[in-house]
């Protein structure tokens, strides 16, 4: 059976081999396979491994050679041994029950329901494998955001022709770039055709092909209803996307034709920023198409200097933080679509080890912290929005150190100064940024790059 | 007969030069003992042995005492007769906050034991002589109390020291060319209280100026809740320009400051600004004996040497992310507050009271 399966593998990479009409031999490719042996179990020697401590022979009632007398008394004996035993063994049962009584939070559980048993789980436990395996500082974008996304869809998602979108994209924003003239050397002329990707309809006319603007997409823009709303994939298929998914998407682009641009945090958001060759930086706003100021990104209202002070917002992330940052999206899709386990404190740790500050990190955690005491309080018959009912607590040391952390983790949250958004104050926000009167600062820079680029100030 | 006159105005001179170092000089030494903590940390010692340096020992401080007791039973009157709308655990402290924002900037109606009726009038800005340049003791919470106008350095400060005195702290925080005060609330963290305008801006008031440049923020050289030692520090540079103000006086003395300042608040920039300038006037004194302008700094080892510190120093400032604010800019944009006072108002903080 083993052998057959082996052969039907082999045939599989043959073909494959074949399919692509390499010239290899498949010798060389196919590495040899070392069928496991089945491990012959030596019986293990009892006096080397008791540390010659010989264990006690028992007498066997059927040896022949006893009379029928010494048989009885053996009988006799064991039968009374056995006794002991069960008497010893009620004994501690009995124990048991009497200390349960008096502690009964024996009977507690103080975490969180584990959801492994649940269908498709276990390609979240598979990718944070994966990640936690990579390299933190060199990895793509593009693939990470493939599995994480992957992962919420039960691996139905074929990498193939997600890598064949990317690169067919990338091509052509080469290709226009030649049609354009922009330098393809210059990392201000890469990011500009990424800005215009985004931002404007582009065409290539001699191979009929047109790509439009992104929109914003409105509906579910938090991914409540359907958090596949976030992703990549979702922004590939239908030309629309959010703040999420659209710098990811520009992230992955920049990978693939070598541009170098970073992500950024503001309140519940992110954006890009580049630098051209004189040290300046821009900032890209793909949810609006626009060039923002630090001005209008901070004059949202929603940030505080302590976050800034903390490394919060507005600042180009490491490599490293921003694999912290796919980590909680990650442990996001995990959260809805099975909620919170000790799993997914398992991903928000890790988040955390790379990035301390991470806020997105922190809010789930602070979210975790909440469930698991209100889980435990459900336990003890405590109703923790009560506060005469809260005091009960001061008989379970272990439901008071959970509080404790729930409240620290409250003011790490505002010391960090995180500012709480409700979710309307985000949407106008979002709104007034398509109408802001920024536009015509952004409009200037937008020009001044377009003069520059046909100007061809950044060709060497 | 002249000649002895002349001596003795001669030595009065001297020796009023004389107690004017001595003050100074002991002015630093018990700051930097609060740094090193040899002494404990007192604001209001500080800042009074400041303006005492300054005033040459003068200082009225029986009437000052007498003052901020008043204003001390002030504060604790209104705490007793009002509870504020809020529902935290600590709003034993936030009623100190808001009766300490009350006695600063309210009207507020009294009656003595005697039965007469008082009005107790809310401090207001100065926009005279803004930056004491008239007028160094224009900055000073002496001159706040005597005329209850003052500046955003006196205001915040005598505020200060008000929450030291009822058993509370308040925290200064910087601005270009500004001062103002961070509270922190369970309730909303960290939120601002601007005693200029005596209203309660949010971040964005500040940040959206256009004079503060995002790495200033992000490097804490503004907007920050300075600790009690970095306030302390300030006192050094505070007590460093009034130095300064005479005609003769001891540059190393100035750098000396500047240094003990940096090294509690190395973010400083106005102490390390301080220093740089005071470099350069040892440049041009040093270039002054040889009977050289500027133009010669490259000339001498010593002069070369100060002027590559300074420019390494002016490049650190500038990499801090500090940009320098022409001084008209700065009072058109104090008076935008009350202007946008909508925009920029935090609604989260209130002053609502309800009946006790």
């Amino acid at each position: 059976m083993k052998n057959h399966n082996g052969i039907k593998i082999l045939l599989i990479l043959a073909i494959g081999i074949f399919q692509n009409g390499n010239a290899q031999t498949i010798d060389e490719i196919i590495p040899k396979i070392e069928i496991p042996k089945v491990a012959t179990f030596q019986q293990p020697n009892i006096i080397n491994t008791t540390n010659g401590i010989q264990t006690p022979k028992t007498p066997n009632i059927y040896n022949p050679n006893l009379s029928i007398q010494q048989r009885n008394q053996l009988l006799i004996q064991q039968a009374e041994q056995q006794m002991q035993q069960r008497r010893i063994q009620s004994r501690q049962l009995v124990q048991e029950a009497i200390s349960e009584f008096h502690n009964p939070t024996e009977n507690i559980n103080y975490n969180l329901p584990n959801k492994a048993h649940l269908k498709g789980t276990e390609y979240y436990r598979k990718v944070y494998k994966e990640l936690s395996a990579m390299n933190k500082n060199d990895y793509s974008v593009k693939d990470i955001t493939f599995k994480v996304e992957n992962a919420y869809f039960e691996n139905k998602l074929q990498k193939e022709k997600f890598d064949l979108t990317i690169k067919q994209i990338g091509d052509f924003l080469l290709e226009k770039m030649d049609e354009l003239n922009y330098d393809k050397n210059s990392n201000v002329a890469k990011n500009f055709i990424l800005f215009q990707f985004f931002a404007d309809t582009l065409q290539i006319k001699k191979k009929d092909l047109k790509h439009l603007p992104m929109k914003y997409d409105f509906d579910d823009f938090m991914g409540k209803k359907d958090w596949s709303k976030m992703f990549v994939t979702k922004l590939l298929r239908t030309n629309t996307g959010q703040c999420n998914s659209m710098p990811r998407l520009y992230l992955i682009l920049a990978e693939e034709i070598k541009a170098e641009a970073f992500l950024s945090f503001s309140p519940h958001h992110t954006y890009i920023r580049f630098q051209d060759e004189n040290n300046k930086w821009y900032n890209v706003e793909l949810t609006n198409q626009m060039f923002s100021t630090e001005t209008m990104i901070l004059n949202s209202g929603f940030i505080k200097a302590e976050a800034l002070q903390n490394g919060l917002y507005m600042r180009n992330l490491t490599k490293k933080e921003q694999f912290a940052h796919m980590l909680t999206e990650l442990s996001n899709g995990y959260i809805h679509k099975y909620g919170y386990d000790e799993f997914t404190y398992k991903m928000i740790q890790k988040a955390l080890e790379l990035y301390p500050n991470l806020i997105t990190a922190h809010m789930q955690l602070s979210n975790y912290n909440n469930l698991k005491f209100e889980y435990v309080c459900k336990q003890l018959g405590i109703n923790p929005r009560n506060k005469k009912d809260l005091q009960n607590i001061r008989n379970y040391p272990k439901a008071i150190a959970l509080l404790k952390k729930v409240q620290q983790e409250y003011n790490l949250i505002d010391n960090l100064g995180y500012e709480f958004i409700t979710e309307t104050q985000y949407k106008n926000w979002i709104i007034s940024l398509q109408k802001e009167k920024g536009k015509q600062e952004s409009k200037n820079i937008k020009e001044t790059f377009e003069i520059k680029l046909k100007q061809n100030i950044f060709k060497n | 007969m002249k000649k002895i006159i002349l001596i003795l105005l001669f030595f009065t001179i001297n020796s009023f030069a004389q107690d004017r170092e001595k003050l100074y000089q002991d002015a630093f030494k018990q700051l930097t003992e609060m740094l090193e903590n040899k002494q404990e940390i007192n604001f209001k010692k500080a800042v009074f042995l400041v303006e005492n340096a300054y005033l040459v020992g003068e200082l009225d401080t029986i009437y000052i005492n007498k003052q901020i007791h008043f204003l001390k039973t002030l504060c604790l009157g209104i705490l007793k007769s009002r509870t504020l709308k809020y529902k935290e655990q600590d709003i034993q402290e936030i009623n100190k906050y808001a009766s300490l924002f009350s006695v600063m900037k309210d009207t507020i109606p009294m009656i003595n034991q005697a039965g007469e009726k008082f009005i107790h009038l809310p401090f207001t800005y100065d926009f005279n002589d803004s930056f004491g340049h008239t007028n160094w003791k224009n900055m000073f919470v002496s001159k706040l109390l005597e005329t209850k106008n003052g500046n955003c350095h006196s205001l915040p400060y005598l505020y200060k020291i008000l929450a030291q005195e009822i058993g509370t702290t308040a925290h200064l925080a910087l601005a270009p060319n500004h001062f103002y005060i961070k509270h922190h609330s369970l309730e909303n963290g960290w939120y601002n209280t601007e005693l200029t305008s005596g209203i309660f801006p949010i971040d964005a008031w500040l940040m959206a100026s256009g004079y503060i440049h995002l790495k200033a923020i992000q490097n804490g050289v503004f907007m920050k809740a300075l600790t009690e030692k970095e306030s302390i520090a300030l006192c050094l540079v505070d007590l460093a320009q009034g130095y300064q103000k005479t005609e003769f006086y001891d540059i190393d003395f100035v750098i000396k400051c500047a240094d003990k300042a940096i090294e509690y608040f190395p973010n400083y920039v106005s102490a390390m600004i301080l220093k740089a300038e005071a470099k350069g006037k040892k440049i041009e004194n040093y270039l002054a004996t040889y009977n050289k302008d500027f133009s010669s700094v490259n000339n001498f080892p010593t002069t070369r040497k100060l002027f590559l510190e300074i420019q390494n120093e002016l490049t650190q400032i500038h990499e801090l992310g500090y940009r320098q604010m022409p001084e008209d800019m700065y009072l058109n944009w104090l008076v935008s507050l009350k202007k946008e006072k909508e925009k920029y108002t935090n609604k989260k903080i209130n002053t609502f009271t309800k009946p006790n």
